[in-house]
Protein backbone atom coordinates (compact mmCIF):
# COMPACT_ATOMS: atom_id res chain seq x y z
CA UNK A 1 0.00 0.00 0.00
CA UNK A 2 0.81 3.56 -0.88
CA UNK A 3 0.30 4.41 2.85
CA UNK A 4 3.32 1.67 4.10
CA UNK A 5 5.41 2.52 1.50
CA UNK A 6 5.81 6.30 2.39
CA UNK A 7 5.63 4.83 5.72
CA UNK A 8 8.69 3.11 5.29
CA UNK A 9 10.41 5.55 3.08
CA UNK A 10 10.28 8.28 6.31
CA UNK A 11 12.26 5.25 8.37
CA UNK A 12 15.40 6.06 8.43
CA UNK A 13 18.52 3.65 7.15
CA UNK A 14 21.07 3.79 9.93
CA UNK A 15 24.86 2.91 9.56
CA UNK A 16 26.41 1.89 12.98
CA UNK A 17 30.01 2.67 11.50
CA UNK A 18 29.35 6.54 10.62
CA UNK A 19 26.78 6.71 13.37
CA UNK A 20 27.74 10.16 15.67
CA UNK A 21 27.78 9.33 18.48
CA UNK A 22 26.08 11.92 20.85
CA UNK A 23 29.00 14.35 22.59
CA UNK A 24 28.84 14.25 26.36
CA UNK A 25 29.19 17.75 27.91
CA UNK A 26 31.59 16.46 30.26
CA UNK A 27 34.07 17.01 26.99
CA UNK A 28 33.69 21.09 28.12
CA UNK A 29 33.89 20.56 31.38
CA UNK A 30 36.09 23.34 32.56
CA UNK A 31 39.43 22.53 34.26
CA UNK A 32 38.64 23.23 38.14
CA UNK A 33 34.91 22.21 38.64
CA UNK A 34 33.13 22.11 41.73
CA UNK A 35 33.64 19.84 44.37
CA UNK A 36 31.59 17.03 44.04
CA UNK A 37 29.13 16.85 47.27
CA UNK A 38 26.54 13.79 46.59
CA UNK A 39 27.44 10.59 44.80
CA UNK A 40 24.97 8.07 43.79
CA UNK A 41 25.77 4.28 43.39
CA UNK A 42 24.12 1.63 41.62
CA UNK A 43 25.04 -1.87 42.76
CA UNK A 44 23.52 -5.25 41.71
CA UNK A 45 25.81 -7.57 43.43
CA UNK A 46 24.97 -9.35 46.60
CA UNK A 47 26.45 -10.94 49.42
CA UNK A 48 29.45 -13.72 48.05
CA UNK A 49 29.06 -13.23 45.04
CA UNK A 50 32.04 -10.88 44.51
CA UNK A 51 34.20 -8.67 45.69
CA UNK A 52 31.87 -5.58 44.69
CA UNK A 53 29.70 -4.59 48.39
CA UNK A 54 33.08 -4.87 50.11
CA UNK A 55 34.97 -1.87 47.83
CA UNK A 56 31.59 -0.04 47.79
CA UNK A 57 31.80 -0.41 51.05
CA UNK A 58 35.37 0.68 51.46
CA UNK A 59 34.63 3.69 49.36
CA UNK A 60 31.64 4.62 50.83
CA UNK A 61 33.22 4.97 54.33
CA UNK A 62 36.08 7.15 52.53
CA UNK A 63 33.52 9.34 50.69
CA UNK A 64 31.24 10.42 54.12
CA UNK A 65 34.88 11.71 55.73
CA UNK A 66 34.96 13.62 53.05
CA UNK A 67 31.77 15.09 53.72
CA UNK A 68 30.04 13.52 50.31
CA UNK A 69 26.55 12.36 50.73
CA UNK A 70 26.13 9.11 48.86
CA UNK A 71 22.68 7.30 47.87
CA UNK A 72 23.27 3.71 47.41
CA UNK A 73 20.61 2.42 45.46
CA UNK A 74 20.83 -1.57 45.20
CA UNK A 75 18.40 -4.10 43.20
CA UNK A 76 18.91 -7.57 41.70
CA UNK A 77 20.74 -9.49 44.06
CA UNK A 78 22.12 -6.79 45.72
CA UNK A 79 19.05 -6.74 47.96
CA UNK A 80 20.44 -9.58 49.85
CA UNK A 81 22.86 -7.61 51.55
CA UNK A 82 20.35 -5.82 54.09
CA UNK A 83 18.91 -8.87 54.30
CA UNK A 84 18.79 -8.61 58.45
CA UNK A 85 18.29 -12.23 58.91
CA UNK A 86 22.30 -12.99 57.91
CA UNK A 87 23.86 -15.07 60.27
CA UNK A 88 27.34 -14.85 61.35
CA UNK A 89 29.19 -18.23 61.28
CA UNK A 90 32.16 -19.72 62.53
CA UNK A 91 35.17 -19.10 61.15
CA UNK A 92 36.99 -22.54 60.78
CA UNK A 93 38.66 -23.21 63.92
CA UNK A 94 42.13 -23.16 62.56
CA UNK A 95 41.45 -19.52 61.22
CA UNK A 96 40.20 -18.25 64.30
CA UNK A 97 43.30 -16.97 65.36
CA UNK A 98 43.82 -14.88 62.14
CA UNK A 99 40.25 -13.98 60.84
CA UNK A 100 38.10 -13.76 64.39
CA UNK A 101 35.91 -16.53 65.69
CA UNK A 102 32.70 -15.02 63.73
CA UNK A 103 32.52 -14.24 60.11
CA UNK A 104 30.55 -11.00 60.06
CA UNK A 105 27.73 -10.28 57.19
CA UNK A 106 27.82 -7.37 55.11
CA UNK A 107 24.89 -6.01 56.11
CA UNK A 108 26.37 -5.27 59.93
CA UNK A 109 28.81 -2.87 58.31
CA UNK A 110 25.90 -0.95 55.72
CA UNK A 111 24.57 -0.46 59.32
CA UNK A 112 27.57 1.22 60.67
CA UNK A 113 28.05 3.24 57.89
CA UNK A 114 24.06 4.40 57.76
CA UNK A 115 24.38 5.22 61.82
CA UNK A 116 27.49 7.14 60.77
CA UNK A 117 25.60 9.75 58.66
CA UNK A 118 23.59 10.77 62.00
CA UNK A 119 26.58 13.19 62.20
CA UNK A 120 28.11 13.91 59.25
CA UNK A 121 27.52 13.34 55.04
CA UNK A 122 24.70 11.01 55.06
CA UNK A 123 24.45 7.41 53.41
CA UNK A 124 20.99 6.43 52.27
CA UNK A 125 20.54 2.65 50.96
CA UNK A 126 17.70 2.08 49.00
CA UNK A 127 16.69 -1.46 48.25
CA UNK A 128 14.64 -2.15 45.15
CA UNK A 129 11.03 -2.81 46.07
CA UNK A 130 10.34 -5.25 43.23
CA UNK A 131 14.32 -7.22 43.49
CA UNK A 132 12.84 -7.40 47.40
CA UNK A 133 9.77 -8.68 46.72
CA UNK A 134 10.90 -11.27 44.40
CA UNK A 135 13.71 -12.31 46.72
CA UNK A 136 11.59 -13.09 49.38
CA UNK A 137 13.21 -10.19 51.57
CA UNK A 138 10.91 -7.38 51.25
CA UNK A 139 9.89 -8.16 55.57
CA UNK A 140 13.64 -8.82 55.98
CA UNK A 141 15.35 -5.76 55.45
CA UNK A 142 17.39 -4.23 58.31
CA UNK A 143 15.98 -0.96 59.76
CA UNK A 144 18.46 1.12 57.74
CA UNK A 145 17.51 0.29 54.43
CA UNK A 146 14.81 2.15 52.84
CA UNK A 147 12.68 0.23 50.50
CA UNK A 148 12.31 2.49 47.77
CA UNK A 149 10.97 2.34 43.41
CA UNK A 150 13.09 3.40 40.26
CA UNK A 151 11.44 7.10 40.83
CA UNK A 152 14.03 7.24 43.96
CA UNK A 153 16.95 5.97 41.33
CA UNK A 154 16.19 8.19 38.72
CA UNK A 155 16.10 11.54 41.50
CA UNK A 156 19.25 10.06 42.94
CA UNK A 157 20.86 9.88 39.40
CA UNK A 158 19.23 14.04 39.47
CA UNK A 159 20.95 15.31 42.28
CA UNK A 160 23.96 13.62 41.98
CA UNK A 161 27.45 15.34 41.12
CA UNK A 162 28.61 11.92 39.82
CA UNK A 163 26.45 8.63 39.41
CA UNK A 164 28.60 4.91 39.65
CA UNK A 165 27.33 2.45 38.06
CA UNK A 166 29.06 -0.68 39.58
CA UNK A 167 28.52 -3.65 36.67
CA UNK A 168 27.60 -7.38 37.65
CA UNK A 169 29.08 -9.99 35.75
CA UNK A 170 29.85 -13.17 35.93
CA UNK B 1 40.23 18.74 28.24
CA UNK B 2 37.87 16.73 30.45
CA UNK B 3 39.66 14.64 33.52
CA UNK B 4 38.13 10.89 33.24
CA UNK B 5 38.29 8.20 35.84
CA UNK B 6 38.42 4.66 34.44
CA UNK B 7 37.82 2.30 37.37
CA UNK B 8 38.52 -1.65 36.43
CA UNK B 9 37.54 -4.21 38.88
CA UNK B 10 37.33 -7.15 35.91
CA UNK B 11 40.61 -9.43 35.57
CA UNK B 12 41.77 -7.89 32.22
CA UNK B 13 43.34 -11.26 30.83
CA UNK B 14 39.69 -12.78 31.81
CA UNK B 15 37.01 -10.49 29.97
CA UNK B 16 38.02 -9.64 25.99
CA UNK B 17 36.21 -6.26 26.81
CA UNK B 18 39.26 -5.34 28.88
CA UNK B 19 41.05 -4.69 25.62
CA UNK B 20 38.03 -1.81 24.79
CA UNK B 21 38.50 -0.28 28.36
CA UNK B 22 42.62 0.11 27.36
CA UNK B 23 41.98 1.44 24.17
CA UNK B 24 39.16 3.80 25.46
CA UNK B 25 41.99 4.73 28.30
CA UNK B 26 44.20 5.57 25.57
CA UNK B 27 42.34 7.24 23.05
CA UNK B 28 40.89 9.68 25.61
CA UNK B 29 44.42 11.01 26.42
CA UNK B 30 45.39 10.87 22.77
CA UNK B 31 42.65 13.37 22.49
CA UNK B 32 43.76 15.91 25.10
CA UNK B 33 41.96 14.60 28.11
CA UNK B 34 43.54 13.27 31.35
CA UNK B 35 43.07 9.97 32.03
CA UNK B 36 43.42 7.96 35.42
CA UNK B 37 43.23 4.12 35.16
CA UNK B 38 42.36 2.73 38.22
CA UNK B 39 42.94 -1.34 39.28
CA UNK B 40 41.00 -3.08 41.62
CA UNK B 41 40.08 -6.30 42.91
CA UNK B 42 40.65 -8.41 40.06
CA UNK B 43 41.69 -5.68 37.65
CA UNK B 44 45.05 -5.69 39.51
CA UNK B 45 45.82 -8.91 38.09
CA UNK B 46 47.14 -7.38 34.99
CA UNK B 47 49.61 -4.89 36.72
CA UNK B 48 51.93 -8.33 38.03
CA UNK B 49 55.24 -7.40 36.94
CA UNK B 50 56.66 -9.77 33.87
CA UNK B 51 53.07 -10.50 32.93
CA UNK B 52 52.23 -9.42 28.98
CA UNK B 53 48.84 -7.47 30.00
CA UNK B 54 51.14 -5.29 32.52
CA UNK B 55 53.42 -4.29 29.45
CA UNK B 56 50.12 -2.96 27.53
CA UNK B 57 49.76 -1.12 30.94
CA UNK B 58 53.62 0.16 30.50
CA UNK B 59 52.40 1.73 26.94
CA UNK B 60 49.77 3.03 28.03
CA UNK B 61 51.61 4.77 30.71
CA UNK B 62 54.02 5.91 28.41
CA UNK B 63 51.63 7.18 26.59
CA UNK B 64 50.30 9.60 29.53
CA UNK B 65 47.85 7.53 30.67
CA UNK B 66 48.07 7.60 34.84
CA UNK B 67 47.66 3.89 36.13
CA UNK B 68 47.35 3.40 39.64
CA UNK B 69 46.36 -0.04 41.37
CA UNK B 70 44.36 -0.26 45.01
CA UNK B 71 46.86 -1.37 47.88
CA UNK B 72 44.40 -4.12 49.64
CA UNK B 73 43.19 -5.95 46.27
CA UNK B 74 47.08 -6.27 45.51
CA UNK B 75 48.27 -7.97 48.96
CA UNK B 76 45.14 -10.13 48.94
CA UNK B 77 46.29 -11.55 45.56
CA UNK B 78 49.84 -11.70 46.46
CA UNK B 79 50.92 -9.10 43.97
CA UNK B 80 54.01 -6.84 45.06
CA UNK B 81 55.84 -5.72 42.30
CA UNK B 82 54.03 -4.18 39.08
CA UNK B 83 54.62 -3.35 35.62
CA UNK B 84 56.84 -0.44 34.92
CA UNK B 85 55.11 2.88 35.19
CA UNK B 86 52.15 1.50 37.46
CA UNK B 87 52.25 2.99 41.07
CA UNK B 88 50.69 2.00 44.21
CA UNK B 89 47.52 3.44 45.40
CA UNK B 90 44.69 3.38 47.81
CA UNK B 91 41.05 3.19 48.63
CA UNK B 92 41.67 7.38 49.99
CA UNK B 93 43.02 8.08 46.61
CA UNK B 94 39.93 6.45 44.81
CA UNK B 95 38.12 8.38 47.12
CA UNK B 96 39.74 11.90 46.05
CA UNK B 97 40.06 11.40 42.57
CA UNK B 98 36.56 11.29 42.71
CA UNK B 99 35.39 13.98 45.00
CA UNK B 100 38.08 15.90 43.31
CA UNK B 101 40.17 14.88 40.44
CA UNK B 102 37.63 13.71 37.77
CA UNK B 103 34.61 14.76 35.60
CA UNK B 104 34.31 11.79 34.11
CA UNK B 105 33.66 8.05 36.50
CA UNK B 106 33.83 5.07 34.48
CA UNK B 107 33.76 1.92 36.22
CA UNK B 108 34.37 -1.09 34.80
Amino acid sequence: MDGGSAAASEIKEYNVSTMTMPVSPISTVAAAPARVRKVAIVLATGSYQREAPTTVLRLVEKLLQRGVDVNVWAFEEAVTLTNRDQIDHNEPGSLQKLLGEKHPNVGRFIDQLVRAGLHGAKLDWVSCILCVQERGVEKHQMGGAIIGTLGDLWKFVKSADRVIGIPTYR
Amino acid sequence: MARYLIVDSRDLTEYSGARFIQRAAGQLQSAGNEVTLFLIENGVIAARKGSDMGADLTALVQGGVRVVVDDVSCSARGIFQFADGVTSSNIDHLADLIVEGSDKVLWY
